[in-house]
């Protein structure tokens, strides 16, 4: 029986003790959790080219469990134009603020960094250093126009492709069969992204600035002159659409295929990942041609130097980069049509995109060397004031 | 010595039972108390529930609706959750594209999927003039299939016109509508496919494929193209899938042509005999690009972005992209391909995945602006006899309802170019109002709308052949002519044979005016024998309608004139 009462007491003192410590912890407001490191969250806003490559890098880094100082690392991906990310940055409203930044092109970076350099009297972006910015691949612009479009104007105009070709076409009155081709093609529809949702849109009316002056700078005199902006505005009365939807241009016109348009100056990794989907979806490919003046694009990963984000989350984000360009991970970038931006990596492996799509136009070897150099702000808000006023209503 | 029994005695047994049950019972007021403790006060239980789920109601065009509902039901199945546990729930309402627009900053919905970007634009535009914010309301979006839009003809109908071997266009529409008596329709322009076949006129019209200016819109000589183009109209109607379920219904007798997006002319030839062909016109046409997209109002959560995201993604998979192409659209994951095995697209089902060849170029938004008020003008106008009961039965909640529905059919008929007119039946028939242009008549038509009362028997047929005789006699061929019945009981007062009349009716359709019959059946007790006789006669159609759909039903109708 004295066992009994014992067992009876201890039981009675457990129930007692378990009541007891919930009535207190719930009184505390405290919970009863098992402490776990906090994730050091690397937060990308990212070009929407290079996007699918850094996404699938952070997904197979995350996947490895990497670790800084014993806190594992997490690195999120979130899409977004460049030029839609700058006035973003530029209106505050980053939010939460990004660890890094990898906009199309590394202009952007210093326009952003120009402004913010204004508000707080030092660089928020480093072009030097361990933690300058670095590019994470490269492509350029080139022309990608239909086969049976691209016969006929190399009849009429020869093998080059130019702006000045292009317009001429943009401009016949008569439409393809004026220029030799086919009654049922309609006229010449010009491809150009909404410069509003694609920085890709910007960079096209740059570089048929520059190839209409003969010269790789631009300025605003050039921009505003009244003969450039006629000739540009014929030039854009060819694209059939700046709807809302005009981010992703090479994904419309191979959706969209030659009713929507019949070709324009384009990214040459969105070109060449969308090459397969053309052939399967149309009864014609496209081919690659390469223009007078290269406009580059470098993606540089940029990170963010502000007190906003601690020491270690900027360790966090190198080491990330150092991941992003590590060899393997580069190849991501092959698959998805861009130049790796580690030069060890070769680019003419069987499974590179320009390989594959040789046939096409595409080379290894950019045959031209002439750059268009990067535009100033004041250039920038020139032509798309220009754009406003003229083409595009908000 | 008694030897010492082994284990416990009963009693202690009992007692730990009842210490156990003690136990468990602490335990679960233990539980209890700790929940309602840590429980908000202030919260009420629906928000609770909402604290375990994430709702995205969506908004999309109704030639979808039933296929979007689908597909929300088959990711529900999924039993999607969102990274802190929550599930997802995704539900779908069927909305027309204007009704989008109109409500978008409501918060009735959180993402819409109308049948064109077109209305995406639009409700920046609403968005930009009403908050004066800097970026749109228009957040994330994406497309997960598409289709142009065609001419659907009967294949006898496109063949005597030259299909396959001649490209058909838009001219070629009008030469036969007036050579040949070729009955066609496009919706109104409050659809993406009649707003699109506006365009696709009013360009012919022009002269012109891309540069369409409110200039050329207003151009004499553009506005008499295109009021010759309608003016072969048989009718419009309330969307693509409505007329094409009419088609299905009645046959080529309906209409030798109509415009609708793609899709519906294979979804019609994978269940119909009698296949219809898709004209691509040699002009160009346009594209539905069927957008999914988020509207980023100032409350939306991180929650509903995320819900967003993996509808988004759900819509894109593998799966889903073969069922749309299945379905007849065109997906918008490009490593389908759409002359592959299982496949609907081919000659078979009457399209070409070739096709389009060209498309026309989207006008500015100002330019659509005034392309849908020109049409207005331009568009076939219509004499329309309202021929409404009065009886006694009709007496009450019936009659109000009723006036409530001819006045919204009155509001919709935005075009002041046409005339209505009201007569009522009762024991005897009373032209209310004759046919009045709505320009000068409007309100006088509201006020008489407003003095209707109820007494009496049934005179349907008279107050329908009164109808008749007068449109005869107006001999207007410029015109719709069309009258509108409505009645909740049967005939019991008229001295004309419905039978007669029914006949006379026909008899019209093969003359320079023939006179188009919509009836409505209110009520179980309404003759729907003999109202669906007149509508057949009438090349209309007869349904049913209670207190809850009466003004419904009337809203339809305004949008077959």
């Amino acid at each position: 029986m004295a066992k009994t009462r014992i067992v009876f007491i201890v039981l009675i003192a457990f129930v007692a003790a378990i009541v007891g410590v919930s009535y207190y912890l719930a009184r505390s407001g405290q919970e009863i959790t098992l402490t776990k490191p906090e994730p050091l969250e690397v937060r990308i806003v990212c070009a929407l080219p290079v996007e699918p490559f850094v996404q699938e890098a952070a997904r197979r880094y995350n996947a490895e469990s990497h670790a800084i100082e014993g806190q594992p690392i997490h690195v999120t991906v979130t899409p977004m134009d460049g030029l839609v990310a700058m006035g973003r940055w530029e209106r505050g409203e980053m939010d939460p603020l990004p660890t890094v930044w990898i906009p199309d092109s590394r202009y952007l970076v210093e326009l952003v960094n120009a402004t913010f350099k204004e508000q707080r009297g030092r660089d928020i972006f480093l072009t030097g250093g361990e933690y300058r910015a670095r590019p994470v691949a490269v492509s350029l612009f080139c022309w990608g126009i239909w086969q049976s479009r691209d016969d006929v104007l190399q009849a009429k105009y020869g093998t080059e492709v130019s702006w000045t070709q292009i317009h001429d076409a943009a401009t016949a009155k008569g439409g393809w069969p004026e220029l030799g081709g086919e009654p049922e093609w309609g006229y010449f529809k010009l491809v150009v992204p909404n410069p509003h949702k694609n920085v890709g849109g910007l960079m096209a009316m740059v570089a048929a600035a520059g190839e209409y002056y003969q010269r790789t700078d631009i300025s605003v005199a050039d921009v505003t002159d009244p003969e450039f902006q006629a000739w540009l505005g014929e030039l854009m009365g060819a694209v059939t659409d700046f709807s809302s939807l005009g981010s992703y241009s090479v994904e419309n016109l191979a959706l969209f295929g030659y009713s929507m348009g019949d070709g324009g100056q384009l990214l040459e990794s969105e070109l060449l990942v969308n090459m397969a989907g053309i052939q399967t979806r149309w009864v014609e490919p496209m081919v690659i041609r390469y223009p007078q003046y290269i406009t580059w694009f470098d993606f540089p990963y940029t990170i963010w130097m502000g007190d906003e984000t601690t020491a270690l989350e900027k360790n966090a984000a190198l080491e990330f980069e150092r991941y992003l360009l590590s060899p393997e991970i580069q190849q991501l970038a092959i698959a998805e049509g861009l130049r790796p931006a580690n030069t060890e990596v070769p680019i003419d492996g069987a499974d590179s995109l320009l390989v594959r799509w040789q046939e096409q136009g595409a080379t290894t070897v950019v045959p031209r060397a002439t750059s268009m150099r990067s535009p100033d702000r004041d250039v920038l808000l020139a032509f798309l004031r220009w754009f406003d006023l003229n083409v595009y209503e908000k | 010595m008694t030897k010492k029994q082994k284990g416990m005695p009963r009693g202690a047994v009992t007692l730990l039972i009842t210490l156990a049950a003690i136990m468990f019972v602490a335990c679960a007021i233990v539980a209890t108390v700790l929940t309602r403790m840590n429980a908000d006060p202030e919260e009420p239980a629906t928000q609770l529930e909402t604290s375990r789920q994430v709702t995205l109601r969506i908004a999309c065009s109704p030639e979808k609706a039933e296929l979007l509902a689908e597909l929300a039901e088959q990711f529900g199945e999924t039993k999607p959750k969102l990274a802190d546990k929550r599930t997802v729930v995704v539900e779908t309402f069927s909305l027309v594209p204007d009704e989008m627009v109109a409500q978008a900053e409501s918060g009735a919905f959180q993402a819409v999927s109308p049948d064109s970007s077109l209305w995406l634009g639009e409700i920046d535009r609403n968005w930009y003039a009403t908050s004066g914010a800097e970026t749109g309301l228009v957040g994330d979006t994406a497309r997960y299939m598409i289709s142009p839009v065609v001419i659907a003809m009967w294949q006898d109908v496109a063949t005597e016109l030259g299909y396959p071997g001649k490209e058909i266009g838009w001219s070629d529409i009008l030469q036969a509508a007036e050579e040949d008596g070729l009955q066609w329709s496009h919706p109104s322009t409050d659809s993406a496919s009649g707003l699109l076949a506006t365009l696709a006129i009013f360009y012919v019209g022009s002269g012109q494929t891309r540069d369409l200016s409110e200039a050329m819109v207003a151009d004499p000589d553009t506005l008499a193209y295109v009021t010759a183009v309608e003016k072969s109209v048989k009718h419009y109607g309330e969307g693509e899938l409505a007329i094409l379920q009419r088609v299905q219904e009645q046959g080529p007798e309906f209409l030798d042509a109509f415009v609708v997006q793609e899709q519906l002319v294979i979804r019609h030839n994978l269940t119909q005999p009698n296949k219809l062909v898709a004209i691509y016109p040699a002009e160009g046409t346009l594209w539905e690009d069927h957008p999914l997209a988020l509207l980023e109002s100032v409350d939306r959560s991180d929650g509903e972005r995320q819900a967003f995201q993996m509808f988004k993604t759900f819509l894109l998979s593998r799966a889903v992209q073969e069922q749309l192409l299945t379905e007849g659209y065109r997906p918008s994951d490009l490593e389908l391909s759409l002359d592959g095995a299982g496949s609907p697209f081919g000659a078979e089902n009457g399209v070409d995945p070739s096709r389009p060849y060209t498309t026309m170029q989207m006008p500015s938004s100002t330019v659509i602006k005034v392309v849908k008020d020109v049409w207005l003008y331009t568009k076939r106008h219509a004499n329309v006899y309202l021929v409404v009961d009065t009886s006694g039965s009709m007496a009450g909640n019936k009659l109000d309802d009723t006036q409530d529905a001819l006045r919204a059919f009155v509001d919709q008929m935005q075009s002041d170019w046409d005339r209505v007119g009201l007569i009522t039946f009762a024991s005897d028939v009373k032209e209310v109002m004759p046919l009045t242009q709505l320009g000068e008549g409007r309100g006088e038509l509201l006020g008489s709308i407003a003095q209707l009362e109820a007494i009496g028997n049934t005179a349907l047929s008279d107050g329908v052949a009164l109808a008749v005789g007068r449109l005869g006699a107006l001999d207007d061929s410029e015109r719709i002519n069309a009258i509108v019945v409505m009645t909740d009981g049967r005939e019991n007062a008229s001295r004309t044979r419905w039978q007669t009349l029914a006949q006379e009716i026909t008899a019209t359709q093969n003359g320079e005016t023939p006179v188009l019959v919509f009836c409505i059946a209110y009520g179980r007790d309404a003759d729907y024998r003999v109202l669906q006789a007149f509508a057949e006669a009438g090349g209309g159609f007869a349904s049913e309608g209670d207190l809850e759909t009466i003004q419904a039903l009337y809203e339809t109708l305004s949008t077959y004139f």
